[in-house]
């Protein structure tokens, strides 16, 4: 994500719709053929991520490669995706993102 | 307020359950932990994304429900159960708590579905491991690739329908391992004759895969992920492969867990999956009022699914004094055939197990390891409850859904008994980990009753 862009949505404001979000190691692990929501940012083990509203927090974060978590079973099942979410424990996969959140 | 039927999950099964009992006039009531009715195979994508034929099926399914009538709770965590044969004085109605919700039902279908087995391998804890159903959900419902080079491996159509799917959203899948082997799927197939639809998806799958030139190693397994602190490379037998996400499964298991909580008979049948309920040929448990209906009751896929959900909510209606139209046992029976030779090709593999290395941590949870697990055995822990006792093996925030398959089996195997022997832990509440805070709410001691003391 552009640093401008990071820095607008970090209180919770959209980003502008077709923001464009810089890879990291080249291509993204979101998929084509689907038509996202424009982009939010949330904050994940004290870093900006770019995550699309309607998305999972777990699928949110397997999508920007943050690697403090685990998540093996996406349906709420396994519990190995617990993150604090404003210092709340919930399961990434059951929780949909929000901007603004702060994930630790 | 009171309703006639309550259903226990929105899958294909919950949710033509909840619309035929809502059809045929009872106050039905439907709680679903996601925020939308489909389960995990009809799973609502959250974008608008590329059709297919789960999709619209689940669509239809959505769309019966939303016209029947019947109320639909999302988002439902159900922690609680209680009610029915839980009460000493005779049949009570059944309880259902959820956060946020409390549900009284006269009958009670349950149609929770399935969770995956994973048979534990060096290395399966590591971030980039997860499961094939997992993978399907982030791949299909949002539009997340696991990785940028993904060895798929496991057994049954899982494997397929996962790594066609990765290629299509344009990630690479550097390998399939596949545990069945050729001859296994030739014979399985076979089974799938009365359903060309699904076997014409099985053939575009690995029509992808094979124009895709993804290596497939048949009667083959990981035997360890690599990495630190995340997976950076899979060894497949004797090779290495570099990957920075390995999806694994190795078949479905119903989610017993309510019925389990009733109390209800149980009985071990690998071929449906492991432990079901035992049921009539209307989907009554031996509870009364409790009925279970689709692959929580037996795998037969989510295209059997609703037949079973429909038995069930006939049989309610029924029982309750109702008279629905008469039950067709034959279309889930047709259904269900495919279902039946996809459930042979999940079964547990004793093999897998067996290959399970002492040191490796078999529940995550608690850090429990196969070794550990059969020092227990030897000691004489000879049920998976006595094994709870003796390690904790189960009891942390998964509550043994991750690791009792593999649990169950190397218990039985280390005290030369037959699965069904060392028998499944006790179905208690909560259901689900839940906060004390959330579930208790706000009271003031002062209203906390009393019972007077016992006159001395």
């Amino acid at each position: 994500m552009r640093a401008a862009d990071a820095s607008s949505a970090r209180n919770g404001e959209r980003l502008a719709a077709g923001a464009s979000i810089a890879m990291v190691g080249g291509m993204s692990l979101r998929s084509t053929g689907f038509t996202r929501n424009p982009p939010i940012a949330i904050t994940a083990f004290g870093r900006e991520v770019a995550a699309h509203p309607g998305e999972s927090l777990a699928a949110a974060l397997v999508a920007a490669e943050v690697r403090e978590f685990v998540a093996v079973c996406h349906m709420g099942v396994c519990q190995q995706c617990l993150v604090r979410v404003d210092g709340r424990l919930v399961q990434a996969c059951l929780t949909p993102v929000a901007a603004g959140m702060v994930v630790t | 307020m009171m309703h006639d039927i309550a259903i226990l999950g929105g899958g294909p099964a919950g949710m033509a359950a909840a619309t035929e009992a809502a059809r045929g006039g009872a106050r039905t009531v439907l709680l679903e932990e996601s925020l939308a009715p489909g389960g995990q195979v009809y799973r609502k994508p959250v974008f608008d994304g590329p059709d297919d034929a789960n999709r619209r099926a689940g669509d239809a399914l959505r769309a019966a429900l939303a016209e029947s009538g019947a109320e639909v709770i999302t988002g439902a965590r159900v922690w609680g159960l209680g009610g029915g044969p839980l009460v000493a004085q005779g049949h009570a109605p059944f309880v259902v708590s959820a956060l946020g919700a409390e549900v009284s039902a006269r009958a009670l279908i349950l149609a929770t579905g399935t969770h995956e087995r994973i048979i534990p391998f060096p290395g399966w804890t590591l971030p980039g491991v997860l499961g094939l159903a997992a993978a399907t959900i982030l791949l299909k419902a949002q539009g997340v690739l696991p990785g940028r080079r993904v060895v798929v491996a496991g057994q049954g159509p899982l494997l397929y329908a996962v790594a066609a799917k990765i290629i299509a959203g344009g990630g690479t899948v550097v390998a399939i391992v596949d545990a069945a082997s050729t001859g296994e799927w030739a014979r399985a197939l076979a089974g799938l004759a009365a359903r060309p639809d699904v076997l014409a998806r099985g053939l575009a799958w690995r029509a992808r895969i094979l124009a895709a030139r993804v290596p497939v190693f048949s009667r083959a397994s990981v035997t360890e992920a690599l990495g630190e602190g995340r997976i950076n490379a899979v060894r497949i037998d004797g090779r290495i492969i570099e990957a920075d996400a390995l999806c694994i499964g190795h078949g479905l298991v119903p989610a017993t867990e309510a019925s389990r909580t009733y109390r209800a008979a149980h009985v071990h049948d690998p071929t449906l999956g492991g432990w079901v309920p035992v049921l009539d040929a209307e989907r009554r448990t031996s509870v009364p009022g409790l009925y279970s209906a689709g692959d929580g009751s037996g795998l037969r896929g989510a295209a059997a699914a609703p037949f079973s959900g429909q038995l069930a909510a006939r049989a309610a209606l029924r029982d309750l004094g109702r008279v629905p139209a008469g039950p067709d046992p034959a279309a889930f029976a047709r259904a269900a055939r495919a279902g039946a030779a996809m459930a042979g090709m999940m079964a547990l593999r004793p093999a897998l197990v067996a290959a399970i290395p002492p040191d490796t941590e078999v529940c995550r949870c608690e850090g429990v390891t196969r070794a550990a697990i059969e020092d227990a055995a030897d000691a004489g822990a000879g049920t998976m409850n006595q094994l709870k006792h003796f390690t904790r093996c189960g009891m942390g925030p998964c509550q043994g859904r991750m690791c009792g398959e593999a649990a169950s089996a190397l218990l039985a195997a280390r005290r030369g008994v037959p699965v069904a022997a060392v028998g499944f832990a006790t179905g208690r509440t909560p259901l689900r980990p839940v906060s004390m805070d959330t579930i208790i709410g706000d009271f003031a001691y002062a209203d906390i009753p009393v019972p007077a003391p016992a006159p001395l």
